[in-house]
């Protein structure tokens, strides 16, 4: 993909946007969650 | 070159606003908790940008940039865990229970923290002795970094440089405390992720788009005998398992920088400035897209750089120049065009700026409230000297001492040789997770924690990661020749373990060490341990 082969390359990008993703989600989520 | 008029211009109106938020932090710093907790009332829009931008410095951007360029882009893991262990971790595990028990026992810097927790007068100064004496390692790395930059952009002279740029800091660390820092870390922090998403498309553009990385992995003949024969196969794959390239990458840069991330005292001491949980949630967004897009493009950029010096002077970045921490710099320079050189510039003061003055006042707090208290009641201290309770007081020691381990970092700079940005910051972040990282899980998670453990794993992992930084390490034991000068030769063990780094050796051992302090303490007192 993009010409770069190497699956540990792509999978490290890969991880990369699903943690974001997940932190924006996350964050969105639990915008008023009163519980410490 | 930059365009003096342009950079001049933006810099000036950078420094009026800089200044403004520091006399606004100054404002609203009435006391000593203001000054050393931001009053632990921060917005978490500020809270999420001051945490990238303080994690994020020039080390980031052009020492890491410059190893992406070098090493090619399996550092993008290094990215992902950024953001996972960075932040997502960081924050919703360690960050909540640390503000409540920080608020809890009314602890007001991360070695006041642990000495509370642990009821242990000995954490608390061991904790601020390793950061006074640790931690000027990675803030002159900071600092050299942004002075190279300034040297070699504007055709500053080095030294005026490195002492402009500590001054500026200096002067709103100093009087605004940590609001100040907060408030101008947020318009650093934005600054950055604006410059740095610029400088993706424009680098993008130069390469071809997308083609760019195509014509990266087209180069993989290019790599140089050097780094070949030690196991890296091409800028957009990863270096071979267990050649000392991939043990280079994998233990120091993406795992020594990736987990020492938890247990950094200027970024644990920012969840205890959350004024609830909810703020902390909510500072969560902010903080995963501006680490997302600053180290993402650091390092995507450095890597590219290479297609970008092949096309147009047929060589490779590291043939380009021979200092790795010069690749980014020059780039910019020779490839963006005039208003992208000034952004940068900005965004690369803004970076070494806000990570700085965090250090700064981290080190300052260290030394004035964490060592200070302890030292000024000791017998053998005159009572002249030691000052009173009040808090008028100890604000006035807090800011001497931030001033004290400015200047002794503003020295090391002067010293430390260059190419070094890097693993400076490598090492200080192995050091931090080594020494306290296992501690510092204990205090946020165990109902019952044990000081003998946290006390043993503390000096275990302090000395483990000294030891084998010194006498194995080759990367710093054969700069430090202590190993040399005793043993004869640069490392005291041969490879694998010339390679593998501290971090990896010291933890596990702290780990351990902190288990059998727990267990020995549990047998001799079970009924004072177990109520």
């Amino acid at each position: 993909m993009f010409g770069i082969d190497d699956p540990w390359i792509l999978l490290g990008y890969a991880l990369c946007f699903i943690s974001t993703a997940f932190g924006i989600v996350y964050g969105i989520l639990k915008w008023n969650e009163e519980v410490d | 070159m930059v365009n003096q008029l342009y950079f001049w211009m933006a810099a000036a109106v950078y420094a009026v606003v800089v200044l403004y938020l520091a006399w606004l932090g100054y404002k609203r710093t009435r006391c000593n908790a203001d000054y050393m907790l931001a009053g632990r009332d921060i917005h978490p829009v500020i809270l999420g940008l001051s945490y990238a931008a303080t994690f994020i410095s020039t080390s980031a951007i052009v020492g890491f940039g410059g190893y992406a360029a070098k090493l090619g882009l399996g550092i993008i893991w290094l990215v992902m865990l950024n953001v996972l262990v960075g932040v997502l971790i960081a924050f919703i595990v360690y960050g909540k229970p640390t503000r409540r028990i920080g608020k809890r026992l009314g602890a007001l810097t991360f070695p006041d923290l642990l000495g509370k927790v642990f009821k242990s007068d000995f954490m608390q100064y061991a904790t601020g002795l390793i950061i006074m004496v640790g931690m000027p390692l990675y803030s002159s790395a900071v600092l050299i970094g942004g002075g190279r930059f300034i040297e070699e952009v504007l055709d500053v002279p080095y030294l005026w440089a490195i002492i402009g740029l500590t001054a500026i800091t200096a002067a709103y660390v100093v009087f605004g405390g940590l609001v100040a820092v907060m408030y101008t870390d947020a318009l650093q922090g934005s600054l950055m992720i604006f410059g740095m998403s610029a400088i993706m498309i424009v680098t993008l553009s130069l390469v071809g788009g997308f083609d760019g990385f195509q014509s990266l992995t087209d180069m993989s003949h290019l790599v140089p005998a050097g780094l070949a024969s030690t196991g890296m196969t091409g800028w957009t794959s990863f270096p071979e398992l267990g050649s000392a390239t991939w043990y280079t990458l994998v233990t120091t840069i993406i795992m020594g920088v990736g987990i020492g991330v938890l247990a950094q005292p200027q970024l644990a001491v920012r969840f205890m400035t959350a004024k609830d949980g909810k703020s902390l949630n909510r500072a969560i967004p902010v903080g995963v897209i501006s680490i997302l897009i600053t180290t993402g493009v650091a390092y995507t950029m450095g890597a590219l750089t290479n297609v970008y010096f092949y096309q147009h002077f047929g060589k490779i970045s590291t043939e380009m120049t021979g200092n790795v921490d010069s690749i980014v710099p020059l780039f910019i320079n020779t490839a963006m065009p005039e208003w992208l050189v000034v952004m940068f510039v900005l965004v690369l003061l803004a970076a070494a700026m806000s990570t700085m003055s965090s250090l700064f006042h981290v080190m300052g707090t260290a030394a004035g409230h964490d060592i200070w208290v302890h030292l000024r009641k000791a017998k053998f201290f005159p009572t002249k000297l030691s000052g009173s309770d009040e808090d008028a007081s100890k604000l006035k020691v807090n800011k001497a001492a931030t001033f004290v381990m400015i200047a002794a970092s503003l020295g090391l700079a002067f010293v430390m040789p260059g190419d070094i940005i890097a693993r400076a910051t490598a090492m200080f972040m192995g050091l931090c997770a080594a020494a306290f990282l296992p501690a510092y899980t204990v205090a946020v998670f165990s109902k019952n924690p044990s000081r003998l453990g946290a006390i043993a794993s503390l000096l275990t992992g302090s000395v483990a990661w000294a030891v084998w930084t010194v006498f194995v390490h080759k990367a710093e034991s054969s700069v430090l020749k202590v190993s040399e000068l005793l043993t004869g030769s640069p490392s005291a063990l041969g490879f694998p373990w010339t390679v593998v780094d501290s971090l990896c050796i010291a933890l596990p051992l702290s780990i351990a060490a902190l288990i059998i302090g727990t267990m020995i303490e549990r047998r001799k007192a079970p009924t004072a341990t177990e109520a």
